[in-house]
């Protein structure tokens, strides 16, 4: 999964404002305004010109759910992986590989983040570990954590929603379902920072040899995790991807390769990560805000059906993911505009998800959409999330296990304050005061 | 109540096709019927559909469960050798419930047996 970072240096305010003859036009996905409340945008460019080229982001937005469908249908013309290693730790390649090789174990190329046909082969590896009930079978570790780490903290009156909850909670979740013991949020966060890093123009050669210190640490210790399941399979993701064969009609057995497991395993810790957190990070926003919608979540906390669809059109309403790219491979015409080879282009799932088209009143809560799950909140087609039934999962339990143990949660910080993280990729709040009660009994 | 075939990690590869005789027709979202006969036991209707371009059968999460790319109405007559679906699939099927009916199955949670010789299902349509 890949984003462009924005220049640091950017002005932060768009100087124009929606209904202005030239907001399409000065408008852009760089400035914080915008990125902190994107949608007066993107119904603008939905009506008016649906594939539209941000200049300042210097990329062609894809804001329409019909066309992004006809993108993630056809992954081979619109691709992820031909951008992406263009990008990676651009400028400094052959310095950052090299200290990989020396001090990391080696340098393992994304194979998630690749074309079809290998991207295929990739993924028929992988998916076996990933599916619903298999997922299934975690859900008990994995609640058990959520409730040891909401009763850690549910007698404490306030918190920071995001620094000290979302965060938290998913790299425990995440430490849980790879079946690693270490629970070291800062450090998890900072190797996941380093591989983000990556993609992106925004890091000095002083920062990625840093960064890619902490990449040689991750890597190291990930090897250690995989070689022991290799020998000492457990129920846990490192050994699914460890094992993971798939049998041909002949009888060959084939597996991934030592190079391309380190990198899935990596990609999974790195790709749950932000996107998760954010999720969670959104619930509390939405418990905080909408006391009805807390009421009737507790009221109906034990009805799986009503959790499930709960949390579904949370996630549409509050999509983590807000873009991601792709690079056109040859020249194409999309919705009437014509794309030339090589154009960079972003797919806005935070747009095609409040398509009005596919979701009537697309920003209203309704759990009783009849097409609630057609949405691009884990995009579509081939790249579609892989982790798409952890993460519903995980979003679900926390929802059950929160609102059983918490009360009376309420934002402690004006709404208009809110801050948001500086990046395409996600719509993520960075920090979120709430004050709330035990709820007991 | 659970008669859904377990999806397994290692699961049969889709070049493998062509190796059985069993028979499956699927009619697609375009209409087209598709009358294939070399089915081997063990692969799952969405692994056939996509084995042969059938139009409406994506199986984007690779029969996961878990993104209802996959969905078929079972034919007349063939519900009761299908079986309901789970708990899990049903949650899924729910999801798409502008176009679920009580013969709706996610096509990756069923697998050919000799028992289904002969099924024939729709794929079901992308919207309502
Ligand atoms: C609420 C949480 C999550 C959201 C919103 C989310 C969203 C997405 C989206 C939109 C994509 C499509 C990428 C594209 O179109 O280029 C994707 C891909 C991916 N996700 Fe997630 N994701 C979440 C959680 C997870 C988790 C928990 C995992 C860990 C297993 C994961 C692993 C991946 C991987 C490996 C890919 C790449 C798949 C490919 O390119 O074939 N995600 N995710
Ligand atoms: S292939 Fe995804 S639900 Fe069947």
């Amino acid at each position: 999964m890949a984003a462009p970072a924005i220049d640091k240096d950017a002005p932060k305010i768009c100087p124009v404002k929606p209904g202005d003859p030239n907001y399409l036009d000065e408008a852009s996905l760089v400035y914080e305004d915008i990125l902190a409340n994107p949608e007066p945008y993107y119904e603008a460019m939905r009506e008016h010109d649906p594939v539209h080229y941000d200049k300042k982001l210097q990329m062609w937005l894809i804001t329409r759910y019909e066309d992004l469908q006809t993108v993630n249908a056809d992954p081979n013309l619109y691709a992820v992986g031909a951008g992406y290693r263009e990008q990676y730790s651009k400028g400094f390649f052959e310095e950052f590989k090299a200290i990989l090789e020396k001090d990391g174990g080696g340098f393992f190329p994304d194979a998630i983040m690749s074309e079809p046909p290998y991207h295929t082969r990739i993924r028929r590896l992988i998916e076996g570990t990933f599916t619903a009930h298999k997922v299934k079978e975690l859900e008990g570790r994995i609640r058990k954590v959520v409730v040891d780490l909401i009763d850690s903290f549910a007698g404490n009156g306030s918190c920071d929603a995001v620094r000290d909850f979302a965060i938290p909670v998913t790299i425990h979740v995440i430490c849980e379902q790879l079946g690693i013991s270490l629970y070291d949020a800062k450090k998890i966060s900072r190797w996941s920072e380093a591989v983000t890093a990556q993609i992106g123009r925004m890091q000095n050669r002083e920062q990625m040899i840093e960064n890619a210190r902490h990449i040689c640490e991750l890597q190291k210790y990930l090897i250690n995790e995989m070689k022991d399941r290799e020998a000492n399979p457990k129920n846990d993701l490192i050994s699914g991807i460890v094992h993971a064969s798939v049998t041909h009609e002949d009888g060959t057995v084939e597996k991934l390769t030592f190079e391309e497991a380190v990198s899935i395993v990596r990609a999974v810790l790195i790709a749950g990560n932000d996107t998760t957190a954010t999720a969670l990070g959104n619930l509390a926003y939405l418990l905080a805000t909408r006391p009805d919608l807390a009421e009737a979540l507790y009221e109906n906390v034990d009805d799986d059906r009503f959790v499930t669809r709960f949390v579904e059109e949370h996630l549409r309403r509050m999509p983590p993911i807000r873009g991601l790219s792709r690079l056109t491979m040859e020249d194409t015409v999309l919705n009437g505009k014509h794309l030339p080879k090589g154009s960079h282009l972003l797919n806005v799932y935070g747009s095609g998800n409040h398509d009005p088209q596919q979701f009537p009143d697309p920003l209203e809560f309704k759990m009783d959409r009849p097409n609630l799950g057609r949405h691009v909140v884990f995009g579509g087609g081939v790249h579609r999330c892989i982790g798409l039934a952890l993460a519903r999962m995980e979003v679900k339990i926390v929802a059950q296990e929160l609102i059983r143990r918490v009360k009376d949660l309420r934002l402690a910080i004006d709404p208009g304050d809110i801050r948001y993280m500086p990046t395409v990729a996600t719509q993520t709040i960075a920090n979120l005061p709430v004050t709330f009660s035990r709820r007991e009994g | 109540m659970d008669r859904t075939p377990g999806v397994h990690a290692n699961k049969h590869c889709e070049e493998g096709y062509g190796m059985g005789n069993l028979k499956v027709t699927m009619t697609d979202t375009a209409g087209k019927v598709h009358e294939i006969t070399d089915v081997a036991e063990g692969q799952s209707l969405m692994e056939i559909g996509r084995a042969h371009g059938v139009a409406g059968i994506f199986g984007d999460c690779g029969g996961g469960c878990a993104c209802a790319t996959c969905h078929v109405y079972i034919g007349e007559g063939w519900g009761e050798k299908v079986g309901q679906p789970d708990d899990i699939e049903f949650a899924m099927l729910d999801m798409v419930s502008d176009v679920a009916r009580e013969n709706s199955r996610l096509g990756c949670q069923v697998r050919m047996s000799p028992e289904l010789d002969g099924i024939s299902v729709t794929v079901a349509p992308t919207a309502a």
